[in-house]
């Protein structure tokens, strides 16, 4: 046993059996120290769920999930270890945001200052004293996050912290969930929004209906999926097809009207119209990107289960 | 002691102590009225059998007249415990703020045990408040029943501690309660119901079995938790009642059973 010392989180066969769904199926998967990971997949793919039993909220119905070996039950004083944003509409609604805080300072034995501490570090100062039920959703999750660092802990844990926030209210996340990284924490956020993803994590693991469908390094899984693709427009479309073929390259053409080549890179592509003496109006590498991988690899496994 | 502290924070931060407390006052005040009012105008002989006119006679003697005074207030104010306790463990729940609390703390039972801790001292709060406004009204009212204070009688102190064990207890048997009955609304609308009104039927039930079925029915009806701790403060014996250790072991046994299964429960149930 024992986790490697660079891995903070270790998801190791977890399972959730509810009556009918198999809500998680067998699931592992690592997040390795002082990155990002992004934790993705459609709605229903078993995210919460995966989370909630990683903080011991949910119990398993196999497998399990430690913090450098631990489980977060076994874990001593884990607000000071683990900061988890679950649901921004977790505070009682006639309390205020500063209260609430409190609250959480007292039962971690927490000095009460850290509650003032923290509301400053989200911008949360000016509406300290207002009940929770008067905030706006992205006052809602920057109080979320507030909470989650009151311990100041090397591990956060957020769940789809980006719904609900306005553009401006999403970017103001990324940046500090980036600073929070840069000082040397363990960051695993969820989400089924891409494009976040891969302007935030470093690594992400993706599974759809319960199941791990990749992990790795964004930039490998977006390397292993979709990319180098090549479009090309031209008016002679069957003289290239051919020159194509003879590189081994595919080629489909698009409605369009341009065609898409797989298979070569652009330079290959150019050279191989200048050889064939083809005429190009246009000639672009397009790279995947996250959103197209992750449709690709999720496909069919999206619907409600 | 943090959690305990924490969850008496939680419930002086939001507005339920002082709604609670607005329900509390005119209602002991009826209470104190209504106690006045059945021992001004009552005497043995409006009493129909013999038996009846025992224990009207002996709950007319000064000092069950004092237990009873002194410990007004009792029905309502356990009642606002119980809710109030109930309420602890309930808005978790309708807050959703169960997940920061046991993400806070992940030992689950602790939560609970300080739950308890905290709904006790919510009822030796309320207990303190009403046997203070005893203290200062109920002297009055004696003397104007020709009845000395009776305060140098062991049995009135008697009774207002066991009316303290009381609080405490119906406090921890609110939670173990909130936790059974966990949708907020459902908790306080049927544990007030069956408190205010199911004592009534209860008893009514338990009148029809004794008259019709079988004497010894009328025995069990101090398993009725509002009964039992009724008997658990009077002043005396009275005749044809239990003996008031009777009545603390009923109530001592339903908050063990109600804090034993509410912390499994907890424990166990996932989080979402």
């Amino acid at each position: 046993m024992g986790a490697p010392a660079s891995d903070d989180i270790v998801v190791d066969h977890l399972t959730k059996q509810y009556k009918k769904l198999r809500a998680v199926d067998d699931l592992s998967f690592s997040v390795r120290s002082g990155r990002v990971t992004g934790f993705l997949g459609p709605n229903g793919a078993g995210k919460t769920t995966t989370l909630r039993m990683l903080l011991g909220l949910v119990t398993p119905t196999a497998g399990n999930a430690t913090f450098g070996g631990q489980k977060y039950t076994d874990l001593h004083d884990p607000i000071r270890q683990v900061g988890a944003v679950l649901e921004a509409s977790s505070a009682h609604r006639g309390r205020s945001g500063r209260n609430h805080l409190r609250m959480i300072c007292r039962a971690a034995g927490l000095p009460d200052s850290r509650a003032d501490e923290t509301l400053e570090l989200v911008g949360l100062t000016p509406a300290a004293k207002r009940k929770f039920k008067g905030y706006s959703l992205g006052m809602k999750q920057r109080l979320g996050i507030a909470a989650a660092m009151l311990g100041n802990p090397k591990v956060l844990i957020l769940d789809e912290p980006a719904n609900g926030l306005d553009p401006e209210g999403i970017r103001w996340m990324r940046d500090l969930l980036k600073a929070l990284a840069a000082e040397g924490r363990t960051v695993l956020v969820s989400s089924h929004l891409l494009g976040e993803m891969q302007l935030l994590a470093d690594d992400v693991v993706i599974v759809a209906a319960g199941k791990l469908i990749r992990q790795g390094p964004v930039d490998e899984v977006l390397g292993s999926m979709g990319a180098a693709q090549v479009r090309v427009r031209t008016p002679q479309a069957a003289e290239l097809t051919t020159a194509l073929a003879a590189i081994d390259a595919k080629v489909s053409p698009q409605s369009d009207g341009s065609l898409l080549v797989s298979g070569a890179e652009a330079a290959a592509v150019g050279h191989a119209a200048f050889t064939a003496s083809v005429e190009l109006h246009e000639l672009v590498s397009e790279r995947g990107d996250l959103e197209q991988v992750f449709l690709q690899l999720t496909a069919g496994m999206a619907g409600i289960r | 002691m943090n959690l305990i502290n924490a969850e008496l924070f939680k419930l002086r931060t939001t507005a339920i102590w002082w709604i609670m407390g607005i329900v509390l006052l005119p209602l002991y005040a009826a209470s104190v009225l209504a106690n006045w009012a059945q021992f001004a105008n009552t005497s043995p002989d409006d009493a129909a059998g013999t038996d009846q006119a025992e224990q009207v006679r002996a709950a007319l003697e000064p000092i069950n007249v004092a237990t009873s005074l002194y410990t007004s207030g009792q029905f309502f104010g356990i009642l606002i415990v119980l809710l109030l306790s109930a309420i602890i463990v309930t808005s978790e729940f309708f807050h959703l703020t169960a997940t920061t609390t046991f993400l806070v703390t992940p030992k689950r039972e602790s939560v609970i045990l300080a739950k308890f801790g905290a709904a006790a001292i919510v009822g030796v709060f309320v207990w303190l408040l009403t046997t203070v406004l005893n203290m200062i009204v109920v002297p009055p009212i004696m003397s104007q029943l020709d009845l000395s204070t009776q305060l140098g009688e062991g049995a009135v102190w008697r009774a207002i501690g066991l009316n303290l064990l009381a609080f405490v207890l119906w406090a921890v048997l609110g939670v173990g309660l909130g936790v059974l009955i966990r949708n907020q609304l459902a908790a306080t609308l049927i544990l007030g119901i069956v408190y205010v009104i199911g004592t009534s039927v209860v008893g009514l039930i338990f009148y029809l079995l004794t008259q019709y079925v079988a004497h010894w029915f009328e025995n069990l009806q101090v398993l009725v938790p509002t009964t039992a701790s009724a008997l658990m403060i009077s002043g005396t014996e009275l005749p044809g009642n239990p003996p008031r250790w009777v009545g603390a072991a009923v109530l001592i046994g339903y908050a063990i059973v109600a804090g034993v299964v509410g912390t499994l429960i907890t424990k166990r149930r996932d989080i979402s």
